[in-house]
């Protein structure tokens, strides 16, 4: 045995394995066990109730019903808007912490507020503000932009989610702005300076100097805060409209309010959640390193 | 554009988009009869404080067991991390990059879609409603903060300080806990953070594996919000924000004390 140790030395497998199963035991066991429990429970195996129909007959009512579609289309729907505006305001904002002079830049830590906000807290909150009560209702009123309450605009009823992309718009932003942030710790300024002295207008050095240096951190902000509003429970169930519901929430019902009958049909949308969340990392990470492939690095 | 005007409007924005929530939620705990179309509460009361104090036992409770089961959910984590991060700090081997993207993906997929399906074996090993498996789901979902958090204090530390002790003797036990341990602090802080705010705000599935029998703030929480004690509603949130604030000074603190004290930082 040498007493030296050469950095990244190749190891007995044994060893290695013996070192990454603290890890890759509960990864195995209870990630990829309870992935593959939820698959069985969709074809009808392993449910609390003896299954008797055929293997796939939970997908094939999926799929006939076109209240499944439309919940999908729904939650991509607020899962892109959310994370979107999240990143994009994240990213804008952490630009304008990062300029702020030194003296300055302790009062911007009150961004990491909703960071430590529960969900649920968030959404609490886009109800306080947004609701026709609410306190941008009263504002209005009291500019005289609204004279009775009907007269705010029912954004949390409108049907398009508008409420749930508010609350995670709201709570991503913040989580963009600290992975952004961490990038442009180690960013040259005298790079903006030099592009400002050439003339550049500060549109410009955003999002031709700045942008593409954060995105990196923007992409993986995106993959997660999309992935989150995709598949979560907490917000929709406190802000979501009746019709059309997110995933995340036909679930629910189904596993909770229903039969126990229909257990497969909940499994086989969490399987399709799986199935979707898997295929959009692989993919978004693809299409990611392709479009790095042809930007020329500075 | 005027740079004093400039940096005034990001403050402005900042305050807006982030602090007047924090306002607000101070001045609806304070005012429970606030409605439309008062901008400014027109009466204040300490009706919510007074429901809060009548209350305060099983609000306490189950803020002592959120408390509990995140930081039981952080030890967790740090257990399931630290010698794979070492692994993945130092060495190569076939399938690194695969193995690591693999190990990342529970951050990232909806945790329903496996929850769910370890619900029914939970349900049969007697797992659902206890604190353990309450503890096991959170952290089958946080861990990957708590790996790369690790994996990263284990690159920037490097291979010096263990060869080091190594050559003077210490046992692999004596090198992980009480030389490498100490300089991972910040990492394991870092990572834990992140891991405990996870737990912490967790509704639904602390509702789904603890069942009714392990209390938690958020399920206290969340049928107060949609009621019509807004203020009651609102002192919770703002216990929820300050208590992790109050824990991160505290731990910032007493490790900025130990460096000093242990001549690690310039004073």
């Amino acid at each position: 045995m040498s007493w030296i140790s050469k950095p990244n030395k190749t190891t007995r497998p044994i060893r290695l394995m013996l070192g990454l199963s603290p890890l890759l035991l509960p990864y195995l066991v209870l990630f990829c066990g309870g992935a593959v429990l939820t698959a069985c429970q969709s074809f009808g195996v392993l449910t609390p109730l003896p299954h008797a129909g055929g293997v796939l007959d939970a997908y094939t009512t999926l799929l006939r019903d076109a209240s499944f579609f439309a919940s999908f289309g729904f939650s991509l729907w607020v899962a892109t808007a959310s994370a979107f505006l999240a990143v994009a305001a994240g990213a804008f904002l952490a630009y304008r912490v990062w300029r702020l002079p030194g003296r300055l830049a302790p009062l911007s830590l009150v961004y990491k507020i909703p960071l430590i906000l529960p969900h649920i807290a968030v959404a609490f909150l886009v109800l306080i503000f947004w609701s026709r009560s609410g306190v941008i209702a009263s504002v209005a009123h009291s500019l005289g932009l609204i004279r009775e309450m009907h007269e705010f605009p029912n954004i949390l009823y409108s049907g398009w989610g508008l409420g749930m992309i508010l609350a995670y718009t709201l709570k991503g932003a913040p989580f963009a702005m600290l992975l952004a942030l961490a990038l442009l710790a180690r960013f040259d300024i005298r790079q903006i300076q030099t592009a400002a002295m050439l003339g550049a207008s500060g549109i410009r050095i955003f999002f031709t100097i700045v942008l593409p240096r954060l995105a990196p951190a923007l992409h993986t902000g995106f993959i997660i805060l999309f992935l989150y509003s995709f598949g979560a429970f907490d917000i929709p169930y406190i802000l979501s409209e009746s019709r059309p519901g997110m995933l995340s929430i036909h679930v629910y019902n189904i596993y909770f309010k229903h039969d126990l009958a229909r257990r497969p049909e909940a499994m086989a949308i969490l399987t399709l959640m799986f199935a979707f969340a898997v295929v959009f990392i692989i993919a978004y990470s693809r299409a990611v390193s392709r479009l790095e492939n042809g930007v020329r690095k500075l | 554009m005027n740079r004093t005007a400039r940096h005034g409007s990001t403050l402005v924005v900042l305050a807006l988009l982030f602090l007047l929530p924090v306002v607000v939620l101070v001045l609806v705990s304070l005012a429970p009869g606030w409605r439309f179309p008062d901008v400014w509460p027109a009466a204040f009361s300490l009706r919510g404080v007074d429901f809060f104090i009548r209350h305060h036992e099983k609000i306490l409770m189950a803020l002592a067991s959120s408390f509990g089961f995140s930081l039981l959910t952080v030890a967790a984590t740090l257990f399931m991390c630290l010698l794979p991060a070492a692994v993945f700090a130092r060495h190569r081997f076939p399938g690194k990059t695969l193995l690591e993207g693999l190990l990342l993906t529970p951050a990232l997929v909806p945790p329903m879609t496996f929850a769910m399906g370890l619900h029914f074996i939970f349900i049969k090993v007697s797992l659902a409603d206890t604190i353990p498996g309450v503890v096991l789901i959170l952290a089958m979902f946080s861990y990957p903060y708590m790996f790369r958090a690790l994996v990263a204090g284990f690159q920037t530390m490097g291979e010096d300080y263990r060869i080091c002790a190594r050559n003077l003797g210490a046992s692999p036990a004596d090198i992980l806990f009480r030389v490498e341990f100490p300089l991972l602090v910040p990492s394991i802080i870092a990572g834990g953070s992140v891991v405990f705010l996870v737990a912490f705000s967790e509704y639904f599935l602390v509702f789904l594996i603890g069942g009714g029998s392990v209390p938690s703030f958020t399920g206290t929480l969340f049928p107060l919000l949609s009621s019509s004690n807004r203020s009651l509603a609102a002192i919770l949130t703002l216990i929820f924000l300050f208590l992790p604030v109050l824990l991160f000074v505290v731990m910032d603190i007493s490790l900025m004390r130990a460096y000093r004290r242990k001549g690690m930082m310039s004073a």
